[in-house]
């Protein structure tokens, strides 16, 4: 399978299931602490995450762009999803660089996955531009600093979330772990 | 011009990455204004069609709860029609009894002023800053901007995005929106959504002076997009500010947000008139 029709398909199935299945689920962490935010976990980031190693930077840009304003369709968000999706797409190629020992150019035909960058490099690259596109995306969402616990809260709680389920995402629908022989 | 060039193509990707990031802000900044822009929502054929599609499925999964509910509200407007049909001249001061337009003896006149059409929900979200409604009826039934959107049991929102077949609208739980409110005793304020919870809306305005109990209900007023008299909630909680003398009253919304199915968009046939003569006299 040619590697834009692979990124093309998971983009449709990464859009499909954030559309149907988690905007549509209310998570709270406990049953009713009070000022405790309510929220969905965003894992659409994930595209831009996995793409190839070797796209350039303009690409994984437009690329963003066109992911946030499909959410952003979707949620009635214009703009706000599309922005903290740009924002990570222009940042990935340097947190790769900071994280991986080799140069990005001596890994051909591969993209960024457990197999090749073992679960703990992997989470950090996830979390921190997970962290990274949450944190935009709430402030310009409450775009207030007048209740600024409640926003870092709602900030923290949703980021652990999202990679909870980016990894369940990883576990069922990639083969990133080599299979035990 | 070789070196505007050589710049451009050096910092391509910081160029193209800052055009994007500005577009984004300028579509955020648009989405604020009272055109907003339909393309970019979920009214849209495509986002629309999706959601209808997934509907179709969910959709009976909550049948026994949206006849309960139909039932009920029938009841109720059952109740409300035998007030209208047997009344009682000694205790009651005005009588109201529905005109006929080819009725010639009587000399009072009162037009029917709203229009009413239903309308499924097929999105519907509780947990962001501003909450948006997806229905299934576009310009195509009529349904045009700014309309108020109802449910059986209170008030639900406005209508903010039409297209031929779908329209989404700005639930009132939504940190942007103000909903002018009274109390059974007649005095007004407006009511306000703090972002965070679906079950607690809260009442500003209230001068510190009136009693308010607990269970008393809010309805809405004529001031705003929607009809007079719709229940918004019943107050648990009243708190009051020392510094101006008012208090705010919390209150549970009577609309569950969390399952609503289907809703009435209200057209209200004066709102244009209304409009016009209060934007003309604001411009003198």
């Amino acid at each position: 399978m040619s590697v834009y029709l692979k990124n093309f398909l998971r983009f449709t199935f990464i859009l499909l299931i954030q559309v149907l299945i988690l905007n549509k689920i209310a998570l709270r962490w406990w049953a009713q602490p009070a000022g405790f935010p309510v929220f969905t976990p965003f894992i659409y980031p994930l595209f831009i995450l996995l793409l190839p190693f070797e796209t350039p930077v303009w690409a994984l840009l437009m690329l963003g762009f066109i992911a946030g304003i499909s959410v952003d369709t979707f949620m009635n968000t214009a703009g706000m999803h599309a922005c903290a999706t740009v924002l990570i797409a222009y940042l990935r190629t340097n947190v790769l660089n900071a994280l991986l020992p080799k140069n990005l150019s001596e890994y051909p035909n591969q993209s960024p996955s457990v197999k090749n960058m073992n679960w703990m490099p992997f989470l950090v690259y996830a979390s921190f531009l997970i962290l990274l596109h949450h944190t935009i995306f709430f402030v310009l969402e409450l775009w207030s600093v007048s209740n600024i616990g409640y926003l870092l809260l709602k900030i923290f709680a949703s980021s652990i979330t999202s990679v909870l389920f980016i990894i369940v995402y990883l576990l069922l629908f990639t083969r990133q772990v080599n299979a035990r022989s | 011009m070789r070196n505007f060039i050589l710049f451009v193509r050096r910092f391509f990707n910081l160029i193209l990455f800052l055009v994007l990031e500005i577009v984004c802000i300028i579509l955020i900044a648009r989405t604020n204004t009272i055109q907003g822009n339909d393309i970019m929502s979920s009214a849209n054929t495509a986002a629309g069609l999706m959601y209808k599609q997934q509907n179709d499925v969910v959709y009976y999964f909550g049948l026994r709860r949206m006849n309960d509910s139909l039932v009920n509200e029938n009841a109720r407007l059952r109740l409300e029609m035998a007030a209208y049909k047997s009344f009682d001249t000694l205790r009651d001061t005005n009588v109201r009894i529905a005109i006929q337009s080819t009725d010639t003896n009587k000399h009072i006149v009162e037009y029917n002023q709203y229009f009413y059409r239903t309308a499924r929900v097929i999105n519907n979200s509780v947990t962001e800053a501003n909450n948006y409604i997806t229905i299934n009826r576009g310009s195509k039934d009529g349904i045009s901007k700014n309309m108020a959107v109802i449910s059986g049991t209170g008030i639900v929102g406005r209508i903010v995005h039409v297209s031929a077949h779908f329209a989404s609208a700005l639930s009132v739980l939504s940190v942007k929106q103000k909903v002018s409110a009274k109390l059974k005793t007649g005095e007004i304020g407006y009511i306000t959504w703090d972002g965070v919870h679906p079950d607690v809306m809260a009442m500003e305005d209230v001068p510190q002076q009136i009693k308010v109990k607990r269970g008393d209900s809010v309805f809405t007023t004529s001031y705003s997009f929607f009809p007079a008299d719709i229940l918004i909630g019943t107050v648990y909680k009243t708190s009051s500010i020392k510094k101006n003398n008012q208090q705010i009253l919390y209150l549970h919304p009577s609309t569950n947000f969390r399952n609503l199915q289907y809703v009435y968009v209200v057209e209200n046939k004066m709102m244009d008139e209304r409009k016009q003569l209060e934007d003309s006299v604001k411009a003198k």
